[in-house]
C-alpha cells in the first residue's frame, strides 16, 4: 500500500473547513441552523476518524509519513510528520471527538448550540491534529494557540458567573504556559538556527550543554502545564467542573493530552541525554502529580471534580513511563516508553466514559453533588455497569486496558531499578480504588438522598441512547484493550520504537543544510521548486 | 555584545519582571495587564534571538558564487520578525478575550450579588475552595456550597420540544450577551 503524504494534511483541512461552513450555517434560518450544523459536525468527525485511521494503518506497516507543504524542502518550509505514536493519538483523539459529539447532540441546550458549539469543537479537533502532526517548533506552537482558543470559548460557552471565572483562570495559567512554548521556539531559533524538529535534533547534538538545558527546561515547563503535572495542574480542577457536561468530556479525553504527547515527541527527539539525566526531575514531577492528584480527589465533594482531579493523578503514570524511556531493561529500550502510549490511550478511553456518565447523572439530577446522590443503580442497572467497568479500569482492574497498563509500566519500572517510584505508583493505585469505591457508594449504592425534578427530555429513548452508548463503546474498547493486550502492546511497541529513533526521524525529513546548490536551485535560479515539477523529496 | 543587545537583554528583562509582578496581583486588570506586559517581554525576547543587525537588508543580491556571499556580507534575518508578528496576533486576540470575559465577570458579580452569594460564585472556580470562608465550616457546609450548578440554568428552565424551542431560540437574546446589558456601557 502507498499513501501519498498529501493525507497529511486532512487531519487539519477537514476540521477547519467543516468549522468554517458550520460557522456560516449560524447565518441559516432558525430550524434549519441547528441541523445544517449537526450534519455537518458529524460528516466533519467521522472523515476525520477515518483519515486517522487511515494514518495509523499505513504508519505502523510502511513506517513514516512526510509531506514537506508546498515541496519547499525542509528545513525552509514547514514539515508535517506522522510516525505510529501521531497515527495512534490521532486515531484515539479522532474516535473521542467521534463518540463526543452525539453525546453533545443529545445533551446540547439549543442555546448553547447557537452560540456555536460544533465550529468550536470542529476547531479544537483541527487544533489537536495539527499539534500533533506538525513537524516545526513554531508550528506547534500556533496549533496549541488554535488548541486553547477554542477551548476557551468551549468553556465559557453559557456565559454563567462560574464558567467565567473558571474560563478567566483557565486562560490566564494556559496563555503563561503557551508563553513559555513561544520563548522556546524563539530561543531555540536564536540559538540553534532552525525551527525544523529533525533539524533541532540534528543541531542540538552539538549544542553546548547550556543551550540544551535552556530549551528544554521551557519546553518541560510549557507542556507540562499543558499537561497539568504538578506544580502546573491548578488551570485544570479550577476549570473542568463548570462547563457543560459534553465539553468537559471532550475536554478530559483532548486537552491535557496533547501535552503528554508534546513531551514523548519533543524529549526522545531533542534531548535523549537529558531524558536520561533528568530522570529523577521527571519521577518527582510524576510522583507529586500522582499523589497530590489522588489526594486532591478524595477532599472534592462533587462528581466532576472528583474526575478532574483523577486526570490530573494519572499523567503522573504516564510521565513515568517518560522517565524510564531510554533506560535499557530486558524489555528493550522504549518498553516504558511504549506503555506510557499505551496508558495514554486507555485513560483517554476510560476517561472520557466516566465524564459522559457523571455528567449524564449531572444534567439528569441537576446536581452533582455526592452529598445529594444515591441508589442509582437500581433505577439505571445499565449505566452503573458501564460506570463500574470504566471506574475500575481507571483504578487498573483487570481484565480492562488499565490493568495492562499499570501492570506493564511497573515492569518497566522494575526492570530499570526505579523501586521507589513504583511503589508510589502502587500506592497511588491503591487510593485510586479507593476514591473510585467512594464515588461509587455515592452515586450507585445506597437510597436516593431527595427526589429530582424529572427531566422528560432526558428519558426519551433516542436522547438516552445517544447520551449511554458512547460511554457503552469506550468502555468496551477498554476492555478489548486489555483482553487484547498482546498485539496491542506490539503496535504501542512500534509507535515507541519509532519515537526514540532520532536518526530515524531526521533521515525521514532530511533537513537540507544551506548550501550553494540548494539556494541556486530554489531560491536565486529564478525558479520555485514547484514550478520544476519535482517529486517530493 | 552591542550596546543595542544590552538595552534590548535589559528591557526584556524589566517587562517579564513587572508582568510577573502586575499576574501576581490580585485585581483582574492588573492580570491582563500583566499578561500583556509578558507578551512584549516575550516578542522583544524573539527579536533579539535574531541576531541583530543595524543597517542590513533582509534580502541577498543576486550572484552566482552565494557561499562566498554568505560568508562574507551582512543581512538581516527575516525570520524572527514572522514569528513576532504571528505571536503578536495571537495575543491580540487572547488579550480581547481575556478583557471582554473581565468585564463579563464584573458585570455578573459586581453590582447586585451580596458578599455570600458572591463568596459562592467566587468560590465555584477555586478547586480548593479557599476563598469561601468555608474551611473551618465542617463538611456540611462546605458540600452544601460546593457548586451552584447554574450551568444547567437553560436546561432545567426550557421546554426541551426541540423544533419549538429552537424557534423560540432563535428571536430571542441571548442571556449573557452584550447587547441586552447596561452595566458594561
Amino acid at each position: 500500500m502507498t499513501l501519498s503524504p498529501n493525507i497529511l494534511a486532512l487531519p487539519v483541512a477537514i476540521p477547519l473547513a467543516f468549522a468554517t461552513l458550520a460557522i456560516v450555517a449560524l447565518l441559516l434560518r432558525p430550524p434549519f441552523y441547528v441541523r445544517v450544523q449537526r450534519v455537518l459536525a458529524a460528516v466533519a468527525v467521522v472523515l476525520n476518524f477515518l483519515v486517522a485511521l487511515l494514518v495509523l494503518a499505513y504508519t505502523l506497516s510502511a513506517g513514516r509519513l512526510v509531506l514537506q507543504v508546498g515541496t519547499w524542502p525542509a528545513p525552509y518550509g514547514i514539515t508535517v510528520y506522522a510516525d505510529a505514536l501521531t497515527g495512534i493519538m490521532l486515531t484515539s483523539g479522532g474516535l473521542l471527538a467521534l463518540l463526543v459529539m452525539p453525546y453533545a447532540m443529545a445533551s446540547l441546550n439549543p442555546r448553547r448550540e447557537r452560540l456555536g458549539y460544533y465550529p468550536m469543537a470542529l476547531l479544537l479537533l483541527m487544533g489537536m491534529n495539527g499539534a500533533f502532526i506538525t513537524g516545526d517548533l513554531f508550528n506547534l506552537y500556533v496549533f496549541y494557540e488554535v488548541l486553547l482558543m477554542s477551548s476557551f470559548v468551549l468553556l465559557a460557552l453559557g456565559g454563567t458567573p462560574s464558567q467565567i471565572n473558571a474560563a478567566i483562570r483557565y486562560l490566564v495559567l494556559n496563555i503563561m504556559g503557551s508563553m513559555m512554548l513561544l520563548l522556546g521556539a524563539g530561543l531555540t531559533y536564536g540559538m540553534l538556527g532552525t525551527l525544523n524538529m529533525a533539524q533541532i535534533a540534528q543541531r542540538m547534538t552539538d549544542a553546548p550543554s547550556t543551550v540544551e538545558t535552556l530549551i528544554a527546561g521551557l519546553l518541560l515547563i510549557a507542556f507540562a502545564g499543558k499537561a497539568a503535572m504538578f506544580p502546573f495542574f491548578f488551570w485544570l480542577p479550577s476549570s473542568y467542573h463548570t462547563p457543560h457536561p459534553a465539553v468537559t468530556a471532550l475536554f478530559s479525553g483532548v486537552l491535557t493530552k496533547v501535552g503528554v504527547y508534546s513531551l514523548f515527541r519533543t524529549f526522545p527527539l531533542f534531548f535523549p541525554n537529558l531524558l536520561v539525566a533528568w530522570q529523577p526531575l521527571f519521577f518527582g514531577m510524576a510522583a507529586l502529580t500522582m499523589v497530590i492528584g489522588v489526594l486532591g480527589a478524595f477532599a472534592q465533594p462533587t462528581i466532576r471534580r472528583l474526575l478532574s482531579f483523577h486526570i490530573i493523578s494519572q499523567i503522573g503514570y504516564m510521565l513515568m513511563g517518560l522517565g524510564v524511556a531510554l533506560s535499557p531493561s530486558p524489555y528493550g529500550v522504549g518498553f516504558g516508553l511504549a506503555l506510557a502510549i499505551l496508558f495514554v490511550v486507555h485513560n483517554q478511553l476510560v476517561k472520557t466514559a466516566l465524564l459522559m456518565g457523571g455528567g449524564h447523572i449531572e444534567l439528569e439530577t441537576g446536581t452533582g453533588k455526592l452529598s445529594e446522590l444515591g441508589g442509582l443503580a437500581a433505577t439505571k442497572p445499565v449505566r452503573a455497569a458501564i460506570f463500574f467497568v470504566a471506574a475500575f479500569a481507571l483504578a487498573g482492574f483487570p481484565p480492562t486496558s488499565g490493568f495492562v497498563a499499570k501492570l506493564g509500566l511497573l515492569q518497566a519500572t522494575f526492570a530499570t531499578h526505579n523501586y521507589w517510584i513504583a511503589g508510589v505508583s502502587l500506592a497511588v493505585s491503591v487510593l485510586t480504588t479507593m476514591s473510585m469505591i467512594r464515588l461509587w457508594q455515592y452515586l450507585f449504592w445506597g437510597k436516593p438522598k431527595r427526589t429530582y425534578a424529572p427531566r422528560p427530555h432526558l428519558e426519551q429513548p433516542s436522547i438516552n441512547f445517544m447520551l449511554v452508548t458512547p460511554a457503552a463503546i469506550l468502555v468496551t474498547l477498554s476492555l478489548l484493550l486489555g483482553i487484547f493486550a498482546q498485539p496491542v502492546l506490539q503496535v504501542a511497541q512500534v509507535a515507541a520504537a519509532q519515537a526514540i529513533d532520532r536518526q530515524g526521524y531526521i533521515n525521514a525529513v532530511a533537513p537540507q543544510e544551506l548550501g550553494p546548490s540548494l539556494v541556486q536551485e530554489n531560491t536565486y535560479a529564478g525558479s520555485l521548486p514547484s514550478e520544476q515539477g519535482g517529486e517530493l523529496p | 555584545m552591542t550596546v543595542t543587545a544590552w538595552l534590548l537583554a535589559v528591557l526584556v528583562g524589566v517587562l517579564f519582571a513587572c508582568g510577573a509582578l502586575l499576574i501576581l496581583q490580585r485585581g483582574q486588570i492588573k492580570v491582563v495587564l500583566g499578561l500583556a506586559l509578558f507578551t512584549h517581554a516575550i516578542n522583544l525576547a524573539l527579536f533579539g534571538a535574531g541576531a541583530l543587525q543595524h543597517g542590513a537588508p533582509p534580502i541577498l543580491p543576486h550572484e552566482e558564487n552565494v557561499a562566498e556571499l554568505l560568508a562574507t556580507r551582512t543581512f538581516a534575518d527575516p525570520l524572527p520578525q514572522a514569528l513576532i508578528l504571528t505571536a503578536i496576533v495571537i495575543s491580540f486576540g487572547v488579550t480581547a478575550f481575556l478583557v471582554v470575559l473581565v468585564s463579563r465577570r464584573d458585570a455578573l458579580t459586581g453590582g447586585d450579588l451580596a458578599p455570600g452569594e458572591l463568596a459562592t460564585v467566587m468560590s465555584a472556580a477555586d478547586p480548593f475552595m479557599l476563598g469561601s470562608g468555608l474551611l473551618g465550616a465542617g463538611p456540611d457546609a462546605y458540600h452544601e456550597a460546593a457548586d451552584d450548578y447554574d450551568i444547567f440554568q437553560y436546561e432545567f428552565d426550557e421546554v426541551y420540544d426541540r423544533p419549538e424551542a429552537e424557534a423560540e431560540v432563535a428571536h430571542e437574546e441571548i442571556p449573557g450577551s452584550v447587547g441586552d446589558d447596561d452595566t458594561l456601557a
